[in-house]
C-alpha cells in the first residue's frame, strides 16, 4: 500500500508542486490544508504517514501545528518546507518535533530522499 | 541557482504562479493601505505578519520558477518587514512606500516575461534594494541587512525517548561526521544528525559547539565523542539515514518505519475554468436534448409506451437540470478577486490628484459568473478613475462646501434576485446636468433645450462622440470612458444606471446577470421563423382575443386591464410589410418602460444557450445573440432594449 501524505502549504503553487511530486514517487496525496489550523485537523481525521508543513502559514504558522501535531501523536512524521534563511525557525520547528526538512526551491530528488528518510525512521 | 523543477514544465505552473502571486499581492497592497491610514481596527502586528506571510510566499514560488529578479524583490521587502517586525524599524510613510514600492514592482515582474526582465528591471530593482538596506541599516548597526535568521539557537534537546537501557555501562566512540558540500542549513541538518546519535547513547562532547553550528561559518564537520550500546555500524547506517551526510567516521541498519491504515478523505480540487466552461457548454446541449425528448414524448401522449417514457424523462428532465445549476454554481467566483485590486488603484490615482479619498468595498463575498467576472474589471476601474477624478472634490472646495475633507468613494456588490448589481458611489460634486446638456448640444448630440433627467444624462455621457471630448474647466473630461462602459455592460447583457445629485455626489449602477451562458427565454413565431425573446424582460403575454386587452392597434397601441402600452410590430421592425397574422404580444419591460411587441403567435418558455453573435457593428442591432433550438433550427434572440 502507498505510503499517505498531507501537505500544508498556503500557496496553491507549492502545494501543487510537492504533490506532483510525491505523487511521481508513488506517495498518495490524501490531503492539503492552507493553513496551520487546517493541518492539525486534517492530520487528526487522515491520520497521514506523512505531513509536508510550509514554516510560514496564515492562522497558526507551521511550527505551531507541528507541535499540536506532535503532542496529540508523537509518532506524527512531519518533514518541514523551509526557505533559504530560514535556519532559526527549522531550528524551532525541530525543536517542536519536525522529523526533517527540505529548502525551497525544491528539488524532485532531493524531496523524495527527505521523505524517504522520514517514513525509514 | 540549482535548476528548479517549475521551470521544466513551465506552462504547467506559469499561470499558476501569476494567479496566485497577484492574489497574494492584492493582500500585500490590502494590509498596505490599512497601515497607511493608520486603522486602528487592525493591529499592526497582524498587518505586518500578513505582508510578510504573502511577501515570503511569493519569494518561494519565484524562487521555484527560478524568476530572480521577483525573488530579490520579495527578499528585501521581507527584510524590511523582518525589521519592522524586530521593532529595529518603525513603520513610517518612507517605509511603506518603499513597500509598496516594492509590491508595484513584482507587480509589473509577473506581467513582463520573467526572462527578459532582468534588463530593464534589475536596475530598479537594485535601487530598490539599496533603499531598503539604507532603512533598515539607518536605524541599526547591524551589518547583514538581508537575513533574517540566525538566532542564538542553544542545546537542542530531544524530546524522543533513549532506545537502550542507560544503567549499563557502554563503550565510547568517537564519531567524525562530514555532511555534503551542497547541503542547505548545514546548521539545522547537524541538529538532524545530532538527535539520530542521541537515540543511541548519550553525546558527551560536540564540537563545535551547538551554538556555532548555527553561524554561517559552519562548514559541516562536527565531532562527537558518544556513549553507546550500539556497534559501530548501526552507528554509522543511523547517522547516515539523517540525510546530506557524505561520511561518518566510525557503523548497523535503522529501524523499519511504521505503516498506519489509510483513511478515506474528503477532497477538494480546483478545476480549470475552461473545462468548467467546456463542461457548461456540454450540459447545456444535454438540456436542450432533453427538450428534444420531452417534445417528442409528449407526440406519443396517451399510447402505452408513451406513459413509460414520460417517466423516464421526467426523472432525466430532473437529473439535467440538478447537473446544470450544479456546473452553473461551480462557475461562480467571489467579486472579491477582482475588488481587491482596487484599493491600491484608487489609493495610487488620489495620490496623482492630490485628493483624498476613503474608499470602502461592500459585497466582496458576493458570487458571479468566472466570464463575467473578467469583464467587469476595466469598467469599475473607468467608473473609480472618472469619481476620483471628476466627481470627487479637491479637500478645500469640500471644506467650503461642510463636507469631510476626505471624499468618500465606495464600490459595491449586491444580489438582486437573479442579477448582480455593482454600484461605483461617491459623495462629490455630483454631475452638471446644464453643463453637460450645453455640450452636447454643442457636440450635435442632442438639440433640445430642456435639462436632461438622470437616464437622458446617462445616454448623453454615453454617447461615443462626447467622451471623446477634451475641454476644459469642472467638467473636463467628465464621460471619458462612459461609452466604453456602456458598451462592454451591453456586451455583458446588463444595464447601465446613473443617479446624480448636485452637490452630494452620483452613483453609477451596473446591473449584470449572473450568469450568462444560459438564459430563460420565449419563443416567439414571425412569419414563419423563429425568434427568442430573453424571458427576463418579458412581463406579460397577451393576444387579441383575450378578454383582459382591447386593442387599438390603429393608434399603436393596446389597452391591457387599463394601462395604454404601445405596440411594435417585429414584422414592420424586420421590414416585412404583411401583418395580417399578428395577433400576440410578449409585454417587455426595459428600464421602467413598457412596449408591447406584436408577434403571430407564442410558442414556448426553453433554457435555451446564448451564442454570440460576430457580426459587422450595426447590421443586427435588434438581435443580441443566436441560439440552437430543440429541433435542431437557429434562432435570433431578440434584444428588446434595441426596440425601445
Amino acid at each position: 500500500m502507498s505510503r499517505t501524505v498531507l501537505i500544508c502549504d498556503d500557496a496553491l503553487f507549492m502545494r501543487m508542486m510537492v504533490a506532483d511530486i510525491l505523487r511521481q514517487a508513488g506517495f498518495e496525496v490524501v490531503g492539503e490544508a492552507e493553513t496551520g489550523v487546517q493541518a492539525v485537523e486534517k492530520y487528526r481525521s487522515l491520520r497521514p504517514d506523512l505531513v509536508t508543513m510550509d514554516i510560514v502559514m496564515p492562522d497558526m504558522g507551521g511550527i505551531d501545528a507541528v507541535r499540536e501535531i506532535v503532542s496529540q501523536d508523537p509518532s506524527a512524521r512531519v518533514l518541514m518546507c523551509s526557505a533559504m534563511g530560514q535556519q532559526a525557525l527549522v531550528v524551532e520547528a525541530i525543536k517542536a518535533g519536525a522529523r526533517d526538512f527540505i529548502v525551497k526551491p525544491f528539488q524532485p530528488s532531493r524531496v523524495i530522499e527527505a521523505v524517504n528518510r522520514v517514513l525509514a525512521a | 541557482m540549482k535548476p528548479s523543477t517549475a521551470c521544466l514544465q513551465p506552462d504547467r505552473y506559469g499561470e499558476l504562479y501569476r494567479v496566485e502571486t497577484s492574489e497574494h499581492l492584492a493582500i500585500i497592497d490590502a494590509s498596505l493601505l490599512k497601515l497607511e491610514q493608520q486603522d486602528t481596527r487592525y493591529d499592526l502586528g497582524d498587518c505586518i505578519a500578513t505582508i510578510f506571510r504573502s511577501a515570503h510566499t511569493i519569494k518561494g514560488m519565484a524562487a521555484a520558477m527560478g524568476f530572480r529578479p521577483a525573488e530579490n524583490v520579495a527578499h528585501a521587502m521581507e527584510s524590511l518587514l523582518e525589521a519592522v517586525r524586530a521593532e529595529t524599524v518603525q513603520v513610517s510613510p518612507h517605509v511603506l512606500d518603499l513597500l509598496f514600492d516594492g509590491s508595484a514592482m513584482l507587480a509589473s515582474c509577473i506581467t513582463e516575461n520573467q526572462h527578459d526582465l532582468h534588463q530593464s528591471k534589475s536596475e530598479a530593482i537594485r535601487e530598490l534594494q539599496r533603499k531598503i538596506d539604507v532603512a533598515i541599516a539607518g536605524t541599526i548597526d547591524v551589518a547583514t541587512p538581508g537575513t533574517i535568521d540566525i538566532a542564538a539557537a542553544g542545546t537542542i534537546k530531544v524530546a524522543t525517548a533513549l532506545t537502550s537501557d542507560e544503567s549499563v555501562s557502554k563503550p565510547t566512540h568517537q564519531v567524525v561526521v562530514r555532511l555534503t558540500e551542497d547541503c542547505p542549513l548545514k546548521g539545522v541538518r547537524a541538529i538532524l544528525v545530532l538527535a539520530r546519535i542521541e537515540q543511541l547513547g548519550s553525546v558527551l562532547t560536540l564540537e563545535p559547539s551547538s551554538d556555532a553550528m548555527q553561524q554561517n561559518e559552519f562548514d559541516g564537520v562536527f565531532t562527537i565523542l558518544i556513549n553507546s550500546g550500539a556497534g559501530e555500524a548501526h552507528l554509522e547506517q543511523a547517522i547516515l539515514a539523517a540525510g546530506d551526510v557524505k561520511s561518518v567516521a566510525v557503523s548497523k541498519p535503522a529501524t523499519a518505519g511504521r505503516t498506519y491504515d489509510r483513511k478515506e478523505s474528503i477532497r477538494h480540487v480546483r478545476i480549470d475554468v475552461r473545462r468548467l466552461d467546456v463542461m457548461l457548454d456540454l450540459v447545456s446541449e444535454l438540456a436542450i436534448t432533453r427538450d428534444r425528448l420531452v417534445d417528442m414524448i409528449a407526440a406519443q401522449d396517451g399510447k402505452e409506451i408513451g406513459r413509460d417514457l414520460g417517466r423516464v424523462s421526467l426523472d432525466a428532465s430532473r437529473l439535467v437540470t440538478a447537473l446544470q445549476v450544479e456546473i452553473a454554481q461551480a462557475r461562480m467566483v467571489p467579486v472579491a478577486s477582482v475588488f481587491d485590486r482596487y484599493p491600491r488603484l484608487v489609493r495610487d490615482i488620489a495620490r496623482d490628484l492630490g485628493k483624498e479619498v476613503h474608499f470602502a468595498l461592500e459585497g466582496r463575498e458576493i458570487e458571479i459568473d468566472r466570464s463575467l467576472l473578467d469583464a467587469i474589471g476595466d469598467p469599475i476601474l473607468h467608473l473609480l478613475r472618472n469619481a476620483l477624478d471628476h466627481g470627487l472634490e479637491e479637500a478645500a472646495s469640500r471644506i467650503a462646501a461642510c463636507k469631510p475633507a476626505a471624499g468618500r468613494l465606495v464600490l459595491r456588490a449586491r444580489r438582486d434576485r437573479s442579477a448582480i448589481v455593482i454600484e461605483v458611489e461617491d459623495d462629490g460634486r455630483g454631475i452638471d446636468r446644464a453643463k453637460v446638456a450645453e455640450r452636447a448640444r454643442a457636440r450635435g448630440i442632442i438639440s433640445d433645450q430642456s435639462i436632461p433627467d438622470d437616464s437622458r444624462l446617462l445616454d448623453i455621457l454615453s454617447h461615443p462622440g462626447f467622451s471623446t471630448a477634451n475641454s476644459v474647466g469642472a467638467l473636463s473630461g467628465r464621460g471619458v470612458g462612459v461609452d466604453v462602459v456602456a458598451s462592454s455592460v451591453n456586451t455583458m447583457g446588463g444595464t447601465f444606471a446613473l443617479r446624480t445629485t448636485p452637490g452630494a455626489g452620483s452613483v453609477f449602477t451596473l446591473r449584470l446577470p449572473a450568469s450568462i451562458a444560459m438564459m430563460r427565454a420565449l419563443l416567439v413565431q414571425v412569419d414563419d421563423e423563429t425568434y427568442a425573446l430573453p424571458a427576463e424582460k418579458v412581463v406579460e403575454i397577451a393576444a387579441d382575443d383575450d378578454s383582459s386587452i382591447r386593442a387599438a392597434r390603429s393608434s399603436g397601441s393596446i389597452e391591457l386591464r387599463g394601462e395604454l402600452i404601445h405596440v411594435r410590430s417585429l414584422r414592420h421592425e424586420f421590414g416585412l410589410s404583411d401583418h395580417e397574422g399578428e395577433n400576440h404580444y410578449a409585454i417587455v419591460e426595459v428600464g421602467g418602460q413598457r412596449l408591447a411587441l406584436a408577434v403571430d403567435s407564442i410558442s414556448a418558455h426553453k433554457d435555451i444557450v446564448v451564442k454570440n453573435l460576430d457580426t459587422v457593428r450595426g447590421s443586427a442591432r435588434w438581435f443580441s445573440g443566436a441560439t440552437i433550438l430543440g429541433d435542431g433550427k437557429p434562432a435570433l434572440i431578440v434584444d428588446p432594449r434595441s426596440l425601445i
